[in-house]
């Protein structure tokens, strides 16, 4: 039985691990769902991958309807996986239209700095991290670069 | 199973230290000649004993990822070239990995040989710079010093030498595509391989009979610690982690390229100091040659490119889809999170995350540093095997 049928009823995952892109997970059950992973065997920590989606207006053809334009989100997804022979990666996303999610540090050490370039480069939010700093950009830094509306011809004044 | 020592907070406040205590907070770099790079530490010493270390990356922060967002699958490729600037072929191989399972690309069996042949040279060939660049940071542990670095450079040219031959440049080669190889193998390109393995495989027993000597083993004996437990939550992989005695190597445990025809041989050592790590590093050289060995009359007849030779920058397109691949590089796990359906023809990734292996190790040094002497940072910085370009992308 693998990981994913354990999981999937208690964590209200979609019945068949979903084609091309990992299942979502509420927010809530976030921390929950890593620390279950880490007692089944998933003690290592790969990588935390957060991307912006800006709100766009979608296009319609002429004479029709306009539609309404989609609301901002964030995602955040989290790989982890079983180390050891026949090693296994566990990937699962969570979507929030404000750009808080709560941080794994207390679960894995490893999530201190992921989380941290995360913030930095996206600026999401990992509540409860000890030390949200940012890693890569200098710390008096304008924005968060890897937003969507950021531009990347972005003027900044000469840093130090 | 070996005692630990409890683990160090890294985020303990200095204040709340022995108020007796004459501490001195010392800057190391970013333009320390050791640090591999730019990389800034700042060291809290009570007399020459670290009681804490606050690293500070990004020094060589170029804005990859969102340049990756800009640019089209086909032109991506050579960027990575140039992140780990030690093992630029295994970092193309790495992006194309996940490529090929975004888009859903077949790559033929004769490139994916010719990659598992080309990963295992540049394993040689990076570990052979770590050997000599680490025995140099630890400083005249072997007659002058640099002694050892003039002969891995030697054993590491000639494997450069075999990558020119094939791709006519001897760095950032941009000879992998989405589907496949760009260069094939030129005639009599074996027998070279062959004679380069036998000249280098002896050196291998020259540089162990090197470094068993008394100062090598005071000097990373017991240094920089590492427990397997923190090792696989930090996210530790490659030689850092099997050195922590985790048996994980991800040729073995989840094939990919032509790892699966062939039985790898996993070195591992339960030392968990930087000792371990070296020892790991060699024996992984010594298997990396038995693996070339292997593989090179397995080499199959046929093309090296699964779809049409590449014409145009958006030959390559894919609807939105997530996906995260991992391999196997010198310094350990470099994975990529990719997310499909960047601009409208879809042929630019939307979001692309570089999982580096080296930014992890150097996460690590909070918590290796405290309780050692000014003269092991050096030491245990060198052990992990950071590239700073990788660190900061």
């Amino acid at each position: 039985m693998s990981v994913y049928e354990d999981l999937q009823a208690r964590f209200d995952l979609p019945e068949v691990p979903p084609e091309g892109e990992p299942a979502l997970v509420d927010v809530s059950r976030h921390v929950e769902l890593a620390g279950a992973l880490k007692d089944a065997g998933f003690t290592m920590y790969v990588t935390v991958c957060a991307s912006h989606f800006p709100s766009v207006t979608p296009k319609v053809k002429k004479g029709q309807e306009p539609l309404p334009p989609t609301v901002e989100a964030w995602e955040v997804a989290t790989v982890l996986r079983r180390p050891g022979p026949n090693s296994e990666a566990f990937a699962w996303r969570v979507r929030v239209e404000r750009p808080v999610v709560p941080t794994l540090y207390e679960l894995f050490a490893g999530a201190d700095w992921q989380e941290r370039e995360q913030y930095d480069l996206v600026g999401v939010i990992f509540e409860n991290h000890p030390d949200l700093r940012r890693l890569m950009m200098p710390e008096d830094w304008d924005g968060h670069p890897l937003r969507k509306d950021y531009a990347i011809d972005t003027r900044v004044a000469p840093w130090r | 199973m070996t005692e630990f020592p409890p683990r160090v907070d890294p985020h303990f406040d200095i204040e709340e230290y022995d108020p007796e205590a004459d501490l001195m907070a010392l800057n190391m770099g970013p333009q320390h000649p050791s640090t591999h790079g730019v990389m800034r530490i700042k060291l809290f010493l009570d007399g020459e004993t670290i009681v804490k270390a606050v690293p500070y990356p990004g020094y060589l922060h170029r804005g990859v990822e969102k340049l990756c967002e800009k640019l089209t699958y086909v032109q991506i490729t050579p960027i990575f070239d140039k992140h780990d600037y030690v093992a630029p072929m295994t970092n193309e191989q790495a992006i194309n990995l996940a490529f090929e399972k975004l888009l859903g690309l077949e790559v033929p069996l004769r490139a994916r040989v010719l990659r598992t042949i080309l990963a295992e040279l540049q394993r040689i060939a990076s570990h052979l710079l770590w050997l000599g660049t680490f025995t140099l940071d630890i400083g005249g542990t072997i007659g002058g010093g640099a002694s050892m670095m003039m002969y891995t450079f030697r054993e590491r040219e000639m494997i450069l030498d075999l990558f020119e031959a094939l791709t006519g440049c001897r760095f950032h080669y941009n000879t992998h595509c989405p589907g496949g190889n760009r260069h094939d193998v030129p005639e009599g390109w074996e027998t070279v391989v062959k004679a380069v393995l036998d000249a280098i495989e002896p050196r291998f027993d020259e540089y162990e009979a090197l470094c068993d000597n008394d100062i090598f083993l005071v000097r990373t004996e017991g240094i920089g610690v590492l427990p397997p437990d923190l090792a696989l939550e930090l996210g530790q992989t490659g030689p850092v982690l099997r050195a922590s005695g985790v048996d994980h190597d991800l040729r073995r445990d989840a094939p990919y390229h032509a790892y699966d025809l062939v039985d790898v041989r996993v070195a591992v050592d339960d030392g968990c100091d930087s000792l371990a790590r070296y020892k790991v590093r060699v024996a992984e050289m010594r298997e990396s040659v038995r693996l070339v060995r292997l593989l090179l009359p397995m080499l199959p007849q046929g093309p090296i490119v699964g779809s049409k030779p590449i014409k145009s920058l958006i030959q390559f397109k894919a609807a939105a889809g997530q996906v995260y691949v991992g391999m196997e590089t010198p310094r350990g796990e470099l994975g990529t999170y990719l997310i499909g359906g960047g601009d409208q023809r879809g042929a630019a990734p939307y979001r692309c995350k570089i999982r580096p292996p080296s930014l992890h190790a150097m996460a690590a040094l909070p918590y290796l540093l405290p309780g050692h002497f000014l003269s092991d940072v050096v030491t245990v910085l060198g052990s992990l095997d950071p590239i700073m370009g990788e660190v900061d992308r």
